[in-house]
């Protein structure tokens, strides 16, 4: 069962065509990664799915329920919807109790299970003690914390994050996304976390979706996006990766920097070829037949280092693993030991 | 009023060198004399009323007449402003989410009253219905005039408010209207209730409406008790009952600002509106603002052209010019004193909040309870002693800035207020000055917000009326005094020619304050769904 299926979304903006024949499907308890540039629609589609737009055509369904379809619009406030948008939008005029509280039905619950579920979410977001705090003396990571409380506390179908780490260190931002995904997971909540960071995308999501200008262009699984893109461009969108000029032959064998055929008559197919920074292996064990560099630069990131390596006239980045002990001027044979992603030009 | 104590989360850089502990001591010694100046007319009050024994002082508050006129008063205001308040906060918040044809230019027409002072509607609409006088045509056109105040400080506060918070209460299942009082309300309350007080002050500082309409307030017992018997110390004491009205709706104020949100801005996304689109609100909102218009603005306006064309008398243009610039200038100086006088204490307020701060913005605050009839009571007694500056010009354009001193002093305030504190620094640290920071940094940025309050300064002044008759020097006519002086009904036609010159000129400065422009940030959305 889907626990929310979007099928050929189109959404207007005025004028100005946002959202363009988008579909998408997220199964009851995954969590599903929105990654894309600035400006390609990511905030558009969760306030579509919100009930916040009304998109112009296609449908969106909860489950069974068809939410969103030509004359059919289910207002935002009947969707139960856990929205958590930018910067965590807490109402100023109230403190972080009465926050929390503020989305769950009065009319169905006694003032004592309100003020329990208030506590339980306080505490489940690691809050107690600041429930009488007002929203402006807490810290940035806090207030995210209380807007995802505020959002968990109506028992929500579904959790939309826009981005809600980006104001964040990188310390407290590893600790609070490994909070939240497992605070996610652990009440098996469908949630779509809106991101322009790679890799925290790939860390904490089932489903990875690339997004350019209004439509969702892959989707799958981190591994899958990351192992296989379909195009080089959107390589890039889910880490590092090197594009490099390349040719394929009718026999299957590609010719690039790092594989060169010598002669062949055969007829070829011109393209680039994409391997990620970490698919090449440096060694100095210098032959006539192996491909050497000269290493131009190393930067150290602790765990691992980016060495720059001059090949004829070509410039490849080479991530290797920590400790090492290349030093930069020093010759050394290169070696691609991932998989062959071979891109015709169009 | 916007007694506004700004998020002083900040301090001015610690006084360390001579020139900042300088810039400090010039600072505080100009807020003090600033403060004493708008204390004159309490302690003039307070040295006249005192000329009259005590008994008969009592006599005199307790008799039936007081009471009868201090209760006609209390009446008028409340009526005025619970119906600006139930227009003034729907127009704004119709204005603000629904999306109506023409949204931004029909702003225009509901702030454009303003322009037009309450004696000049009182005397279209008498022209148009000869009976019309009495309590509830008093009713009728203070509210009418004054419902712009609750507009424009609806929409400020409507526009402080972020429309992220909006879409996530949404979200959390409120429809709109629960939206509105849980989320919105709640934090506009405190700029609604300024706009209210403003209407308050208003209404009980009138002269030229009730007057004209037969109604006893005490500004008129104040003004008549000064022009019949020149029974000054009579007036004085009267007049402390006026402020004491006024110092009552000032603290009332000040208590729902207490007990509302603090204007402490949790950093939020920016998101825009998206209108509502629901046909009966479109309809039902856009047909008040038009009933609104007909009857608030095109009504005087056809009025005034039609008495200026059919007018039998010719009009003397040389009269009319002089008056013109006579307006103009006299405004224009007061508004530029007030300026001047409220920037120490806006400066002192915008750094940090210090008890003396706190005090002198106090008293300021009150200054502008006082009525005109009361200050010009008080400046025309003190003045009369300064020699030279009496029966001048300046000692009028003072009074203006006295008078208005409050509303200069708000906007200044909270313009440089919004000034962020890490720029001040930032200008430090580069080697500027105190002076040099203020001249280079503080001043252009805050300059727009300074600009609209001294155009309402400006805008105000040219509409005043008790004081001006009180003030002006023997044989100088203003716009006001013109209009006035054409006395009665009977006459309005050759009042007319002044009265259209001032609404046409007041409406100049009203059109920059209503900035139309100024919300870009609502868009139209498509989703037609709302509440089912």
């Amino acid at each position: 069962m889907n626990a929310l299926e979007l099928s050929h979304l189109k959404v207007m903006l005025g004028e100005k065509t946002v959202l363009d024949d988008l579909s998408f499907t997220l199964a009851q308890g995954q969590i599903a990664a929105l990654l894309g540039p600035s400006g390609c629609g990511k905030t558009t589609l969760l306030r579509s799915i919100a009930g916040l737009i009304r998109p112009s055509e296609g449908q969106i369904r909860f489950g069974k329920q068809l939410v969103s379809f030509s004359s059919v619009h289910l207002p935002p406030h009947k969707r139960k919807i856990g929205y958590v948008p930018q910067e965590g939008a807490l109402f100023p005029h109230l403190n972080i109790m009465e926050n929390i509280a503020f989305g769950i039905d009065r009319t169905i619950f006694t003032k004592d299970q309100i003020r329990q579920t208030t506590k339980e979410m306080l505490a489940l977001t690691g809050m107690e003690g600041f429930g009488h705090r007002m929203p402006h003396q807490l810290s940035g990571g806090q207030q995210t914390r209380v807007a995802l409380a505020r959002a968990l506390a109506i028992k929500p179908s579904i959790v939309l994050m826009d981005e809600p780490f980006a104001a964040l260190d990188a310390e407290l931002r590893t600790e609070l996304r490994t909070d939240v995904i497992n605070l996610l997971r652990s009440q098996n909540t469908t949630a779509i976390l809106v991101t322009h960071d790679r890799e925290e995308g790939l860390v904490s999501a089932d489903v990875i979706a690339l997004m350019r200008e209004g439509k969702i262009v892959q989707s799958g699984t981190p591994e899958d996006v990351y192992s296989s893109p379909i195009s080089p461009a959107l390589a890039i969108s889910t880490g590092d990766a090197l594009i490099l000029q390349a040719s394929e032959r009718a026999d299957g064998s590609t010719d690039y920097i790092l594989n060169p055929i010598k002669s062949s008559s055969q007829s070829i197919t011109q393209g680039h070829i994409v391997i990620r920074p970490e698919e090449i292996k440096l060694n100095r064990t210098i032959s006539a037949s192996s491909i050497n560099g000269l290493i131009t630069k190393i930067d150290y990131y602790g765990h691992d280092a980016m060495v720059s390596i001059d090949i004829a006239k070509e410039h490849l980045q080479v991530r290797i693993p920590g400790p090492f002990d290349f030093t930069v001027g020093e010759q050394v044979a290169l070696e691609h030991v991932g998989p062959l992603r071979f891109f015709a030009n169009k | 009023m916007v007694t506004t104590t700004p998020n002083a989360t900040h301090n001015w850089p610690a006084a360390h060198t001579s020139s900042q502990r300088a810039w400090r001591v010039g600072l505080n010694v100009a807020v003090g004399v600033v403060a004493a100046l708008s204390l004159i007319p309490f302690i003039y009050l307070l040295v006249r009323a005192s000329d009259k024994p005590f008994s008969e002082i009592s006599a005199l508050l307790l008799r039936t007449k007081t009471l009868e006129v201090l209760t006609t008063t209390a009446l008028l205001v409340t009526c005025v402003v619970v119906i600006t308040l139930t227009l003034g906060v729907a127009i704004a918040s119709g204005l603000h989410f629904v999306a109506l044809p023409f949204r931004r230019l029909l702003i225009i027409p509901t702030v454009l009253p303003l322009a037009i002072p309450s004696y000049v509607f009182t005397y279209t609409w008498v022209a148009l219905i000869p009976s019309f006088s009495g309590f509830a045509a008093a009713v009728f056109i203070l509210s009418l005039s004054t419902i712009p105040y609750i507009i424009l400080a609806t929409l400020a506060g409507l526009r402080s408010v972020d429309g992220s918070q909006i879409e996530v209460a949404r979200s959390l299942g409120l429809n709109y209207r629960q939206t509105f009082t849980r989320v919105i309300w709640p934090q506009i309350k405190g700029h609604v209730s300024a706009g209210a007080l403003l209407v308050g002050l208003y209404t009980m500082s009138d002269f030229g409406a009730v007057s004209l309409l037969n109604v006893e307030t005490l500004t008129v017992t104040i003004q008549n008790m000064y022009r019949a018997s020149y029974d000054r110390s009579a007036a004085a004491v009267i007049s402390f009952v006026l402020i004491a009205f006024s110092i009552l709706f000032v603290f009332g104020d000040e208590a729902i600002k207490r007990r509302s949100a603090k204007g402490q801005i949790v950093k939020t996304f920016s998101v825009k509106n998206s209108l509502i689109r629901k046909n009966y609100l479109r309809v039902s909102i856009t047909a008040v603002i038009l009933i609104f218009t007909i009857i608030a603005v095109i009504i005087p306006f056809y009025v005034l052209f039609s008495r200026f064309f059919s007018n039998p008398v010719p009009i003397d243009y040389t009269d009319l010019a002089r008056a013109t610039f006579a307006t103009i200038s006299v405004a224009a100086v007061g508004a530029l004193i007030a300026l001047l006088l409220s920037a120490p204490i806006g400066l002192l307020l915008s750094g940090k909040m210090t008890k003396f701060g706190q005090i002198s913005n106090k008293i300021i605050v009150i200054g502008h309870a006082l009525p005109g009839v009361v200050v010009g009571l008080a400046l025309v007694s003190v003045g009369s002693k300064l020699g030279p500056l009496y029966q001048t010009t300046l000692l009028l354009a003072f009074a203006y800035a006295l008078l208005f001193l409050a509303k200069s002093v708000i906007s200044m305030s909270s313009s440089l207020a919004r000034v962020p504190s890490g720029v001040k620094d930032v200008a430090a640290t580069l080697g500027m000055n105190p002076w040099s920071v203020v001249r280079k940094v503080i001043a252009p940025i805050a300059a727009p917000g300074i600009g609209v309050g001294t155009i309402l300064v400006f805008l105000t002044a040219m509409k005043e009326l008790p004081a001006t008759l009180m003030l002006r020097p023997t044989g100088f006519e203003t716009l006001a005094t013109n209009i006035w002086s054409a006395g009665s009904i009977n006459r309005f036609n050759e009042a007319a020619p002044y009265a259209l010159i001032l609404v046409l000129v007041a409406a100049i400065p009203t059109f920059l304050i209503s900035r139309p422009d100024h919300d870009d940030r609502a868009y139209i959305d498509n989703s037609a769904g709302g509440d089912k």
